[in-house]
């Protein structure tokens, strides 16, 4: 009872959304803000990340769809004459689901294995959308004369969607949930 | 080359069975992909892609083969409609049973999808999760209550020391693991069942956000494999040690009740999460099967082509081939299809364009043989100095020899084919005569035939011996007549000559020697016996050698005259005006009063090249002729006449000449030409038979007739030299009628 109660909320929260944020923000995914910062040798990140998932990637959710999130990080090297040649590639894949039983969202890092449990899907989603002392690349890797760029993305998966849901993913925008890249230069 | 080797890989039989087979395996995968099997399930997308690109490429290859079809069958290229047809009918086929089954299959996939789904199923399930989640409730509460009484322990006790006391607690509880943390996450103290595990499970900013709120924290959570309790609760801020603190422990739950409330969950999960996928599940299995359905009408549709394009190739070879051996090309063999009906068929064809080229070489030479042997006989009757004629049975006239045209001075060849009554119409005076004249022996039923005919022709007169055969019919060659004719003209007339002239030597010898011994006897006696004879005898003697020297004398004028018309001609030939000529002659007789002469002669007449002696002789007797006639009644009218005329290919000049007399006798009128043949009581009877001789010595003709009412006519036809044409050339008519 109170699983349909939370859906109700959500949906009458992703209705409304398109009048509160425009149309423009009513979907999506959004990087607000990514730094770098060297501590004991280390390239940390820090990014702060939106997601609003779409009204049909909600109704997923709560139908005990996980919703794959992956978050793309690059780090390359810039080259005056040529492409910019990759020297670290990233992907942090985070899996979020609804369990009934318990009435909790549940987030999974599935990089590492570790899970937490959430009783809002705000809660949730401040988690999956907070990076903080990510360790990005060890400073021994960065030639001190070249210029980095680090990208950053994040995006639902798809491919991990069931399958009957994928082709239909793939032609309906409401699924194709992905952020620009955020970029920004790698600096000591 | 490229394009090519890349054209061969890629057409044939073999790349489209390849790729069929890799379409259904990728069917295959995408069908256990919708079911979402895990086997596949990553694979979905990629088994999608290609079989979408697969497709794409069938339909390619289609298009390609239709649109070459389109355009052999407008150019109408040999076996396009029949693959038309057979494709069209192949496609029909295929697509009628293959578009019934796939309507059935869906609705009876979107029928199956629907009845997995049922409410009351769906209301069991969510009052199950309901029962689970009431009946943990309990557990939490519990478990909560709990957790507050073992809270109390650590109320005054201060940090630096509840390590311990953690683990004594813990020990004593269900905790599994124990925890004292600050309220913004510090952890104080911890203490674990499992001694690997060193790093405490924290609580997240929201609980602890609920806590600093004052509230405490319980819930069932799905961390890993197991569920476990969280409570976290407030250690009392108002307590003497001063900072709030947070306690947290968590339970394990009851396997059993683990297990029920797993089952629980993973059936309600799986068929919320089904229901959900009820609507892209139908989707999924509709695309598997509308692939499948494209694959296999594709698929036929190509096979339609291939298979009609394979059966129709030897028909194509042989319409090709018949085609050709229509237009006479024999040498044509075509490829073996194999060794079915078609390859027989095919075999026989090879078989028969065989026997048929053998069969026109054998003709060929045949052909030749038979022109060889025609070219030898129609050189041989070229070389013949005879004509030579054929006719049908039906008159037509067939072959015609070099020497008949130049015999008959006309061009034959165009009177080939028609028949000779056409030849007769036609009025082509030489030719017609010629047939007129022959005809009663071609209607006669007799094998051969030998006649003697005379025409008149540009050259004048020709006198023509002709010999007929009738030929028998020999296999498909329809008899019907050879002639075969000479112009003996020449001949007739040195052997009339010859005959004449000897006539002439002996009468010459016979009777004209014996006639002067005969005369100067008579002569001698009167001589020697009338002045001594007494007068009576003397008037005897003298009488009876008067009339001896006169009849001697008479039989030599005769025997003169004889010789004259005997003798051989010497024509001195020279251009004269035949005008002329008749006024000269005619002015010597209108002193005559008896005579009238009326003249009627043509203007612009032609000169003739004719002897004037001669033909003066020729005018001189046949006046003579007609005013002896006038002697018999008395007054005389004389009508003498002349023109020019053409007929056909020959031109000539007319002489007539009429009198009023009683005409000639009924039956001398044959005869009337012959030396000795006249109907007065004086005359040698040589006069019109010299006539008759001069004119044929001229190469003219002449014939005489009786006129209606009363009188003669003889019409005396000269030839005009040079005015005869040759093949083929035209003749100036002359307007010279009186």
């Amino acid at each position: 009872m109170r699983g349909w109660l939370k859906r109700w909320r959500v949906w009458l929260v992703a209705g409304l959304l398109p009048f509160v944020c425009g149309t423009a923000t009513a979907q999506g995914f959004a990087v607000r803000e990514a730094k770098t910062r060297l501590a004991e040798g280390i390239f940390l990140l820090d990014a702060r990340v939106d997601y609003r998932f779409s009204h049909k990637a909600l109704e997923a959710l709560y139908s005990g769809v996980p919703l794959t999130v992956r978050l793309d990080i690059e780090v390359q090297r810039k080259r005056r004459w040529w492409l910019d040649a990759d020297v670290a590639t990233l992907e942090q894949r985070y899996q979020l689901h609804y369990h009934a039983l318990s009435d909790q969202f549940l987030l999974k890092n599935l990089n590492s294995g570790a899970i937490y449990a959430f009783h809002t899907l705000s809660g949730a989603v401040e988690v999956l959308g907070t990076i903080d002392d990510f360790p990005l690349l060890d400073a021994r890797l960065i030639e001190p004369d070249e210029q980095y760029e680090v990208e950053l993305r994040a995006g639902l998966d798809i491919e991990s969607l069931p399958s009957p849901l994928r082709p239909l993913a793939y032609i309906t925008p409401a699924w194709r949930l992905r952020s620009d890249w955020y970029t920004w230069s790698l600096t000591r | 080359m490229v394009l090519d080797a890349l054209k061969r890989l890629t057409s044939g039989p073999k790349p489209v069975a390849l790729l069929f087979a890799l379409l259904l395996t990728s069917l295959y995968l995408m069908s256990g992909a919708t079911q979402n099997s895990t086997t596949f399930g990553q694979l979905y997308s990629l088994v999608l892609v290609i079989n979408i690109v697969a497709l794409v490429l069938l339909v390619t290859l289609i298009l390609r083969n239709l649109i070459t079809l389109v355009l052999q069958y407008r150019r109408h290229t040999a076996g396009s409609r029949l693959t038309v047809r057979l494709v069209v009918m192949f496609v029909l086929l295929s697509t009628a049973p293959v578009s019934v089954v796939y309507y059935f299959a869906v609705q009876f996939l979107h029928r199956g999808i629907d009845s997995w789904f049922d409410v009351r199923v769906e209301r069991a399930l969510e009052d199950a999760l309901e029962l689970g989640r009431t009946a943990l409730d309990g557990r939490l509460r519990d478990l909560t209550r709990q957790t507050r009484l073992l809270s109390e322990e650590f109320l005054g006790v201060p940090d630096t020391s509840v390590t311990l006391l953690v683990n004594d607690v813990r020990l004593r509880s269900d905790a599994s693991e124990l925890t004292l943390l600050t309220l913004s996450g510090r952890v104080i103290a911890s203490s674990s069942s499992d001694p690997t595990d060193i790093i405490p499970t924290l609580p997240n900013n929201s609980i602890l956000l609920q806590l600093q709120q004052g509230l405490d924290y319980t819930a069932l959570e799905p961390l890993g494999n197991d569920m476990h309790v969280r409570v976290a609760v407030l250690i009392d801020a108002t307590s003497p040690m001063g900072k709030p603190r947070v306690l947290q422990a968590l339970y394990p739950m009851v396997e059993r009740t683990s297990r029920l409330a797993e089952s629980v969950q993973g059936a309600f999960a799986q068929y919320k999460e089904l229901a959900y996928l009820r609507q892209p599940l139908k989707y999924s299995f509709t695309l598997t099967l509308s692939l499948v359905l494209l694959l296999s009408l594709l698929t036929a549709v190509w096979a339609a082509f291939f298979s009609a394009r394979r059966l129709v190739a030897p028909i194509s070879d042989l319409a090709e081939g018949t085609r050709a051996v229509a237009a006479g090309d024999y040498d044509t063999r075509l490829p073996l299809p194999g060794k079915d009906e078609l390859g027989f068929l095919v075999r026989s064809f090879n078989e028969m364009t065989r026997k048929l080229a053998r069969a026109r070489d054998e003709a060929k030479r045949n052909r030749e043989q038979v022109e060889g042997q025609r070219a030898y006989l129609e050189a041989v009757l070229g070389r013949l100095s005879s004509g030579v004629l054929t006719l049908d049975n039906n008159g037509v006239l067939r072959t015609a020899n070099g020497a008949a045209g130049q015999v008959l001075n006309i061009e034959l060849n165009r009177e080939l084919g028609k028949t000779v009554t056409e030849v007769i119409a036609a009025g082509r005076p030489t030719l017609a005569q010629f047939f007129e004249l022959l005809l009663p022996h071609l209607q006669e039923a007799v094998r051969e035939w030998r006649a003697e005919i005379v025409l008149f022709g540009p050259g004048g007169r020709q006198v023509l011996m002709c010999r007929g055969s009738s030929l028998p019919n020999v296999g498909d060659i329809e008899g019907g007549h050879v002639i075969v004719f000479d112009d003996i003209t020449a001949l007739i007339q040195a052997q009339r000559d010859a005959a004449w002239g000897e006539v002439a030597r002996r009468l010459a010898h016979e009777i004209k020697n014996p006639l002067t011994p005969i005369q100067l006897s008579a002569e001698r006696l009167r001589r020697k016996y009338l002045q001594r004879m007494p007068p009576d005898d003397a008037e005897v003697l003298d009488r009876a050698t008067h009339t001896i020297v006169q009849q001697v004398e008479t039989m030599k004028e005769m025997v003169k005259a004889f010789s004259d018309y005997a003798r051989p001609p010497n024509l001195q030939l020279r251009s004269l005006d035949l005008n002329s000529l008749i006024r000269e002659v005619a002015e010597l007789y209108r002193g005559d009063r008896q005579v009238r002469i009326r003249s009627s002669l043509g203007r612009e007449m032609p000169p003739i090249e004719a002897d004037a002696g001669r033909l003066r002789q020729v005018l001189h007797n046949l006046f003579k002729n007609a005013l002896e006639a006038g002697e018999q009644t008395g007054r005389v009218t004389v009508r003498i006449a002349t023109r020019c005329a053409t007929e056909d290919s020959c031109r000539y000049v007319e002489l007539t000449i009429e009198d009023t007399g009683p005409g000639f006798p009924d039956a001398m009128i044959g005869q009337l030409f012959e030396p000795y043949v006249t109907t007065k009581p004086r005359g040698s009877g040589l006069g019109l038979a010299i006539v008759k001789k001069i004119v044929e010595e001229h190469g003219g003709m002449l014939w005489a007739e009786n006129i209606e009412g009363g009188g003669a006519r003889i019409t005396v036809r000269l030839p005009v030299r040079g005015g005869g044409k040759a093949f083929g050339e035209e003749v100036v008519p002359c307007q010279s009628q009186a």
